[in-house]
């Protein structure tokens, strides 16, 4: 592609799927090579479009490894976590391995994960929210010679609502205090019942000194983030991630706008300070 | 390099039609009774005596619906538009507005289909000597004149006019046809502040956002207030369309059977789709939310983020406003409500 047109901030890459993996009843994971290399953290997103569909913002679910893996030609390899929602993200899903996503991107702030250097670091998902805080857990186990603890909550509607099964087991193997829960049992579950925000008590971390990374639904968020304030941890690392509708991704269209900010470009990761402050949730 | 000129207004057809040979000159036109921007065929149909209220010019910049990209397989064509205009007749106000998007669009991820159509355009501004009973650019510093800011300003002194040219690209124009232009004497310049002195004094509304600005920080604006206001909004959109510093667009893909087109268009936050979510959350779903929202970006984040009011006082949105809640109406409101010491 011409060095020009790239100067385009709208314009996207394709990006071939090279695997797809059904992680729930509506939510699929897009493993992607794009056509040309990207940079990217933790807590970023991508705008990912059809053509004849449109674009939806999409965080990005995997980790860039160092060294990684590279590919023949192009970039690294990408994963998206996407749930059906509507229009754009059912087209996406009728996409399979060899076709294709067009992407551009990274946009937005990552998570500071420097904060959790030296300190207990606690991650508390709902839903498909776990999907940003994957690239978390991936990186807290690459420098976990820094980090002093993992621990994960981790809450779903029902038992096969949970994703990255695969994932939740390893990590749990790999010393990540993994707990999980469910709004409602079915056949074959034992474990926790009820919102993640009961569990706290499991989570064996000491609240003053650690750290937090959170992503879920509103409501979720909401309460997670009071509470933790609740038990003593600072404003400034109690940490979560917004959603909201997006068009373009860079701060022109106006849809995320809240509170003098962008989602988009001031966030989508945000302290419990920065969210009090601008009245973002 | 001089940027000031006198042109007898004989001359200025001749000169329009000079400019309109290298690009398309659009100028306000009567059509059926209103008045529009378009493309002129003839010169003489340039309407010059305008009431202030004229559509803005924003939408040579972000036209009301747009196209991004043509696709035909994997063959992505960005569609930029290029062509070259002078636009003729645009007010101080809307000029005003016009340096504010440019810091909108342009810094930070710059918007490649403004700066193109920024590129390629020229402002002809005129001096309002007649401001109409809505405007109220007087207050913000927007009109009826301007300091700086501007590619040509004009300033009507009855049988000629001041030129003024504000950066080289637009002195050019006036230095290829320097035969038509005079240099200003002592009369000119006096005439000129007479013009200014005596526009000013025309103003009917006299509006400090400033001090609404101050009121809202302070606190004392209640959201008992805001839900008046709201009360009293249709949710027509017809503010942001007219506003000339309202950006918001909503972006769309349009398939034919030999490719797709991306496509944006102009959208409100004043509608309760606007920020819907996946799933079908709308978090801004309370209609007193979107209306304060509005006000609060004009008045409150704008001044915080670049400096300056998210409104130029033009006045559109008082003509428009079927609920008659527009910025003019709800600063003199809330000016009452506290010289009433609310």
């Amino acid at each position: 592609m011409a060095v020009r047109e790239r100067n385009n901030i709208y314009l996207p890459v394709k990006a071939e799927v090279v695997e797809k993996r059904h992680l729930s009843a509506d939510v699929s994971l897009f493993t992607v090579r794009p056509d040309v290399p990207f940079d990217y953290r933790p807590g970023q997103f991508f705008m990912v479009s059809l053509w004849g569909a449109g674009e939806v913002p999409i965080s990005v679910a995997s980790l860039r490894k160092e060294g990684a893996k590279r590919s023949q030609q192009g970039g690294d390899l990408i994963e998206f976590c996407i749930r059906k929602a509507g229009k754009v993200t059912s087209l996406i899903h009728d996409v399979e391995k060899g076709g294709f996503l067009w992407i551009r991107g990274p946009y937005g702030r990552s998570f500071p994960l420097e904060y959790a250097t030296g300190r207990e670091m606690l991650v508390v998902g709902g839903g498909i929210g776990l999907a940003p805080l994957r690239p978390v857990i991936q990186w807290a186990l690459r420098e976990r010679n820094s980090i002093k603890k993992v621990s994960l909550l981790y809450g779903a509607r029902t038992p096969d609502d949970l994703i990255f099964r695969d994932d939740l087991k390893r990590w749990a193997e790999s010393g990540v205090n993994v707990v999980l829960t469910v709004d409602r049992a079915t056949d074959g579950w034992d474990g926790n019942l009820g919102v993640v925000t009961t569990l706290w008590h499991k989570s064996e971390i000491d609240f003053r000194e650690a750290v937090s990374f959170i992503c879920g639904p509103e409501v979720m968020i909401r309460s997670a983030i009071n509470d933790l304030f609740f038990f003593g941890m600072p404003e400034d690392r109690i940490i979560t991630t917004l959603e909201a509708h997006m068009k373009c991704g860079v701060g022109k269209c106006g849809h995320c706008y809240a509170g003098r900010l962008y989602i988009c470009t001031d966030g989508p990761v945000f302290s419990f300070r920065e969210i009090k402050e601008h009245n973002l949730l | 390099m001089r940027s000031e000129w006198v042109l007898p207004k004989g001359h200025l057809s001749y000169w329009l039609r000079q400019l309109r040979n290298r690009a398309s000159l659009i100028a306000p036109l009567r059509v059926d009774g209103d008045i529009v921007f378009k493309s002129l065929e003839n010169i003489h149909e340039v309407s010059l005596d305008n009431p202030a209220l004229l559509p803005s010019p924003k939408e040579f910049l972000l036209p009301q619906q747009e196209g991004m990209f043509w696709t035909e397989g994997e063959r992505i064509r960005p569609l930029l538009n290029k062509e070259r205009r002078f636009i003729f007749g645009v007010r101080s106000c809307d000029v005003s507005a016009l340096g504010l998007l440019d810091r909108f669009f342009l810094e930070g991820y710059g918007d490649p289909f403004y700066r193109e159509r920024r590129r390629n355009t020229i402002f002809l501004s005129i001096v309002c000597n007649n401001p109409d009973p809505t405007c109220f650019c007087i207050g913000l510093g927007t009109g009826p004149y301007l300091e700086k800011g501007f590619d040509i300003q004009l300033t009507d002194l009855g049988d000629r006019y001041f030129v003024q040219a504000g950066n080289r690209q637009s002195q050019r124009l006036v230095r290829q046809w320097s035969f038509l232009f005079t240099t200003p004497r002592k009369v000119d310049y006096e005439d000129q502040y007479e013009v200014f002195l005596s526009s000013k004094a025309r103003f009917q509304k006299r509006i400090s956002l400033e001090s609404v600005r101050e009121y809202i920080l302070a606190g004392k604006v209640r959201d008992s207030f805001w839900e008046s206001v709201s009360e009293r909004c249709f949710e027509c959109g017809g503010c942001v369309y007219e506003c000339p510093l309202c950006t918001c667009f909503t972006v769309t893909d349009r398939s034919y059977s030999f490719g797709t087109e991306r496509v944006r268009l102009w959208d409100t936050c004043l509608f309760k789709g606007f920020t819907r979510m996946a799933g079908g959350v709308l978090p801004n779903e309370k209609r007193v939310l979107r209306t304060k929202r509005w006000y609060y970006h004009k008045l409150v984040h704008y001044p915080d983020v670049l400096g300056s009011f998210g409104c130029v006082g033009c006045g559109r949105c008082t003509v428009t406003c079927p609920g008659r809640i527009d910025m003019a109406t709800i600063a003199i409101k809330l000016r009452d409500l506290q010289d009433n010491g609310r």
